[in-house]
């Protein structure tokens, strides 16, 4: 065998990236794709503190020290209800699937089944004949791809939002990458598809378990596309590197180049709370904190969201509590501490630094979004936050 | 309620026996609490005596139950097994009957309504169980949690979730500049023979304890190394021990991933299967059951394949739970920082300079423990053997202060307590346990042991 040169990271991310040309395609094409007919001029993004976290380590006045973004500069803009209850079964797919259908859940927890009422997604795009470019979830969590419909007949895959799961688009992206015999370094570039399918594939309550197929995939050369600039962003070494951290940017990247109405972020690495590692939690809860603020301002600095967004910022699911559940490394116990969330709500029709104890619910969220964006919401349980202006 | 399930469980030995005397009462309960004891039974040979006491004392106070008294106490679990349709399941095997049970309970959504009545049947019968294993006068018992010295304490915030427990006791550290001499301290010096701490001869001489009432349980060496010459009856394991093991078991694990992995309730089946063990000397004690213990904890506990004192606060809770030492000591130590996967992205033989070395966290390990050893804590509290019967003691190394939290008095001790030695705190240990202090030198502190 031909000694191979071993490469730096950089080199070995041009290798792969160069490996993909005949993915690449130009970004006019996107042009192609855009809707033009009926776009409300609303715009609404929901946010997620995905993986579950407590109101003692986040709203609760002992917790503002781990979120000092949504403290000090978000809430003041915007409204916050410090008092949101989950009432549905507390695993990460069901509580988010109640969070964009307004309804309870109750399907496979690992995410092998879509939802069975209608999402805010199909129900956006089948009022006003939007095409799928217009509502997305960008999800952390790799048990997600289902998110974007239901299984409904009437709506579904015609009608539901483009998933993507950035860290698989990365996975898929390397693993193309190195099954192609050009370049150098074949044995290196299977050792690293290997490495970093270790490092990518993380599932913090037990690992290994499927990705399942989306439906309705991305078209070919969008997904193309997102996977270079997805590469692109991780040639940097100065990138602090995290799940959430791609999903942060590849949000941005949407946002860019699409400008959908509708947009719903999944941040998840709060999940490392399985690990058992309070600090890694904490840590985490700041990382995303910054990042919804980051996200917060990026918006703002897009003619095409400026003034017109509206921002909601909710936790999915709650923590165990000490007493009463099992502690924060779980979300099964069912008890006060695993349902008591909050919301944070701000932008386009949201009062300026208020706040109101009414206590909501997170199936609220699906009907607001749904009288923000012009469209009903016939099987929701929830109800449109009312102190926001429509 | 639903005809009885004619169970096989296949049983030998004295749950056999046990079976046989209580068939009668097992024919009369719900399908799912009388395969949960068959299923208990059939664990026989890997239960620990106290599990194997609390099956009894169930049977027992169960059979004690009037006919229409036990009715009404599994009422509730009946009612759910109708409506769920229990009885279409054709299995005679308890642990597929289980499976079964709660597939089709998830399916009608009955899971938590299931459960909730199964803890109201627990929450009717426990206190009898309770009374008869765990009377007033049942021995006591001790629990110590110690902070590794790399750890990077904060004093300000040192045991911050016990602000209203306990007492802080002020502590003269002679001796106590590394780990090993506050260790040495800690458990004292046997003049006759230096390779075994004194509290533990003390323990040894005293009978009656053997290795599965007394647990260490650590992140790293320093305990088992106190303890190398292992002539004392002790139950130990370190994660820093069992580091082939865990190389093993994730080699195994991963490999199936890459094959490819339907659902975590797959991989959890696949895991069961997997014949890996410990190797024999990695652990002090190295009974099956103890093997047992450990391969369920890394393959059930989140995080313990990768966080030590995840694997820490995991283990002595199931000590605590499963084996109710009445000794338990826990040492935390530092945590590796996680990579950020980017600096995964290197290949297979990465130059020196490429190489992202594993960087300690001590100030995070310390976040991670306080809350941990409150876990420990808690679940302690939460069992009959451990209330009101234990006294619990905190220490940091190279901290001069320890916490003493003596869970048969309510409230705080209002006196506050002198200066004492690490000699006074293994004297107070030896005291509390019952045994003799004559060669350990300090002096027992008296709040904490009268």
């Amino acid at each position: 065998m031909i000694p191979i040169p071993t490469l730096r990271r950089r080199d070995a991310i041009r290798v792969l990236a160069a490996c993909m040309a005949d993915w690449f395609m130009p970004r006019r094409l996107f042009a192609q794709g855009r809707s033009a007919s009926r776009k409300p001029d609303r715009r609404v993004i929901v946010v997620t503190f995905g993986g579950g976290v407590r109101y003692e380590d986040t709203l609760a006045p002992q917790g503002w020290i781990n979120i000092p973004h949504l403290a000090n500069e978000l809430v003041p803009q915007g409204l916050v209800y410090p008092v949101a209850h989950y009432e549905g079964l507390t695993g990460h797919f069901n509580s988010t699937g109640a969070l964009v259908t307004g309804c309870r859940q109750d399907v496979d927890a690992y995410g092998s089944e879509a939802p069975v009422t209608p999402t805010i997604f199909e129900l956006f795009r089948k009022a006003h004949g939007l095409l799928p470019d217009e509502a997305w979830v960008i999800a952390t969590n790799k048990s997600f791809s289902l998110m974007g419909g239901s299984k409904l007949r009437a709506f579904g895959d015609p009608f539901a939002a483009n998933v993507v799961l950035p860290k698989q688009l990365l996975i898929e992206t390397i693993k193309s990458a190195v099954s192609t015999n050009a370049g150098p370094g074949v044995e290196d570039r299977q050792a690293l598809a290997e490495q970093m399918l270790s490092a990518l594939d993380e599932g913090y309550e037990g690992f290994g378990w499927r990705v399942f197929e989306s439906g309705r995939p991305l078209r070919a050369e969008l997904k193309a596309t997102l996977a270079k600039s997805l590469l692109d962003y991780f040639n940097d070494p100065t990138v602090p590197t995290s799940g959430d951290e791609l999903t942060f940017f590849m949000t941005k990247e949407i946002m860019n180049r699409l400008a959908p109405s509708l947009l719903v972020v999944n941040f998840w690495d709060i999940d490392i709370a399985h690990y058992g590692a309070y600090s890694l939690y904490l840590e985490a809860i700041r990382r995303t904190d910054r990042l919804v603020y980051e996200l917060w301002q990026h918006a703002q600095s897009l003619p095409q969201y400026r003034d017109r967004t509206t921002l909601l910022v909710v936790p999915e699911l709650g923590r165990d509590g000490d007493v009463a559940g099992n502690g924060f490394a779980n979300h099964r116990s069912g008890d006060e501490s695993c349902r008591r969330v909050w919301l944070v709500a701000l932008g386009a029709g949201v009062p300026k630094g208020a706040g109101t104890e009414r206590p909501i619910r997170t199936f609220d969220v699906a009907p607001t979004v749904a009288q923000i964006l012009g469209f009903k919401m016939p099987e929701s349980e929830g109800k449109p936050l009312v102190e926001l202006a429509f | 309620m639903i005809a009885a399930i004619q169970f096989d469980a296949r049983l030998i030995g004295e749950a056999a026996s046990l079976a046989r005397t209580y068939s009668e009462l097992l024919q009369r309960l719900p399908s799912t609490i009388h395969a949960f004891i068959l299923v208990e039974l059939q664990k026989w040979p890997m239960l620990f005596g106290a599990e194997q006491r609390y099956q009894r004392a169930l049977l027992q106070v169960l059979s004690r139950f009037a006919e229409d008294e036990l009715a009404d106490a599994v009422s509730g679990i009946a009612r759910i097994e109708t409506e769920a349709r229990l009885d279409t399941i054709a299995t005679r095997d308890p642990v597929r009957f289980q499976d079964e049970a709660q597939a089709h309970l998830r399916k009608q959504q009955r899971v938590q309504a299931w459960r909730t009545e199964v803890d109201r049947f627990f929450q009717a019968v426990d206190p009898a169980i309770e009374a008869q294993l765990y009377p007033a006068d049942a021995p006591r018992r001790l629990v110590v949690q110690i902070y590794g010295s790399n750890i990077a304490v904060q004093t300000d915030k040192l045991w911050s979730r016990f602000k209203r427990s306990g007492m802080r006791i002020p502590l003269a550290l002679d001796a106590g500049g590394s780990s090993e001499g506050f260790l040495r301290a800690l458990f004292g010096t046997n003049a006759r023979d230096e390779t075994t701490p004194a509290l533990f001869s003390a323990v040894k001489n005293a009978g009656g304890l053997d290795a599965v009432d007394t647990w260490i349980v650590e992140s790293h060496e320093a305990l088992h190394e106190l303890c190398g010459g292992n002539t004392v009856p002790l139950t130990g394991i370190s994660f820093d021990r069992l580091r082939t093991y865990r190389d093993e078991l994730t080699r195994a694990l991963y490999d199936k991933i890459k094959s490819g992995v339907e659902s975590p309730q797959a991989f959890a089946a696949y895991a069961r299967t997997l014949k890996i063990a410990p190797e024999t000397n990695a652990l002090l004690s190295s009974t099956e059951i103890v093997r047992s213990l450990v391969r369920d904890v890394f393959l059930t506990g989140n995080g313990t394949l990768f966080v030590n004192n995840t694997f820490v606060e995991w283990t002595a809770v199931q000590a605590l739970r499963r084996a109710q030492p009445r000794l338990l000591i826990t040492r935390f130590g530092v945590r590796d920082k996680l990579k950020p996967f980017s600096s995964l992205l290197l290949f297979s033989q990465p130059r020196t300079s490429d190489r992202i070395p594993l960087i300690e966290d001590p100030v995070g390990s310390f976040v991670d423990v306080e809350q941990l050893a409150y876990y420990v804590w808690l679940n302690a509290e939460k069992n009959a053997a451990y209330r009101r019967k234990t006294l619990y003691l905190f220490l940091a190394e190279g901290i001069d202060e320890m916490l003493a939290i003596r869970s048969d008095l309510d409230g705080s001790p209002s006196t506050v307590a002198p200066r004492a030695t690490l000699a006074d705190v293994c004297a107070t240990m030896a005291q509390w346990l019952g045994v003799s202090s004559q060669e350990i030198g300090g002096r027992a502190i008296p709040v904490l042991v009268t």
